[in-house]
C-alpha cells in the first residue's frame, strides 16, 4: 500500500518535505518507521537513543491526528494514509 | 489563517471592529532581535495548523463568550521587527477579550504545528519547542 510521508523542520531536512512509500498491506506505524530508517539511516538517530529507545522529542500525526507514542506504534495503516513526522512545535 | 505575505494589521484589526464588540484586544508577535539573530524562517504543516487553529478558536469562544477570534500566522522568511503572528479577539467587554487573546496565543504556541529556524551570525538553528 502507498503511504504519504510529510516531514517538517529538522525531520524535513532528513526525509525531504514529502514522499510516497510503498509498504506491505497490514503494516503498522512501527513497520513504517523501520522502513523509513532503512531508506534514510540518519533518521534512526533522530528517533531512537543509542540504547534503541524511542526518543520523546518528536511527534507523529496519522491523517492529521496526533498519535500517542509509544502505544500507537501498533496503529494500523491503510492505503493512502498520510503520516507526518515533526519535532515539538515552536510557533508564535 | 496562515500567510506567506506581510500581515496587514489595519485590515485584521479593522475587520474585528463591529458594533456588537465593545472591546477588541490584539496580541501582536514580532521577530525579536535576540543577540546574534538576523532573521527567521517559519514553516507550518498548513492543513494541520489550520485545523488546530479552528479548534482553539472554537474553544476560546466557548470558554470566554467572545464574539470573534481571528488569527494570522506568517510563514517564510521574516526580518527582525516583522510581525509573525496576530491574534484579535472581539467581545462585549474587555475582560473576556483579554482572557481569550491570552488563551489563544498560549494554545497556539503549545499545539499548532509551526516551527521557526533562526538565522544567526554562526549559521541556522531550529528554535526548540517544549518537550512533547
Amino acid at each position: 500500500m502507498r503511504i504519504k510521508i510529510r516531514a517538517f523542520a529538522g525531520f524535513r531536512e532528513i526525509l525531504g518535505k514529502e514522499m510516497i512509500v510503498e509498504i506491505g498491506s497490514g503494516s503498522k506505524v512501527a513497520d513504517l518507521i523501520n522502513h523509513l530508517c532503512e531508506i534514510k539511516p540518519e533518521l534512526r538517530g533522530a528517533l531512537f537513543s543509542d540504547a534503541g529507545e524511542l526518543r520523546d522529542y518528536f511527534m507523529i500525526m496519522l491523517n492529521r491526528r496526533r498519535l500517542d507514542l509509544p502505544e500507537d506504534l501498533n496503529a494500523d495503516l491503510s492505503d493512502n494514509d498520510e503520516v507526518a513526522i515533526f519535532p515539538p512545535v515552536a510557533g508564535g | 489563517m496562515i500567510s506567506d505575505g506581510e500581515i496587514d494589521l489595519v485590515e485584521i484589526l479593522g475587520s474585528s471592529i463591529k458594533p456588537d464588540a465593545g472591546a477588541v484586544v490584539a496580541f501582536v508577535g514580532v521577530v525579536r532581535a535576540d543577540p546574534g539573530v538576523m532573521g527567521l524562517e517559519v514553516e507550518a504543516y498548513e492543513e494541520a495548523a489550520l485545523e488546530e487553529l479552528r479548534r482553539i478558536k472554537e474553544e476560546a469562544i466557548a470558554r470566554f463568550g467572545v464574539s470573534s477570534v481571528d488569527v494570522v500566522h506568517r510563514t517564510g522568511r521574516l526580518s527582525l521587527g516583522e510581525v509573525i503572528v496576530v491574534v484579535v479577539c472581539g467581545s462585549s467587554h474587555r475582560r473576556e477579550a483579554f482572557q481569550a487573546c491570552e488563551y489563544v496565543i498560549d494554545e497556539l504556541k503549545r499545539r499548532v504545528p509551526i516551527w521557526k529556524k533562526e538565522q544567526t551570525e554562526e549559521g541556522e538553528r531550529w528554535v526548540r519547542g517544549d518537550a512533547c
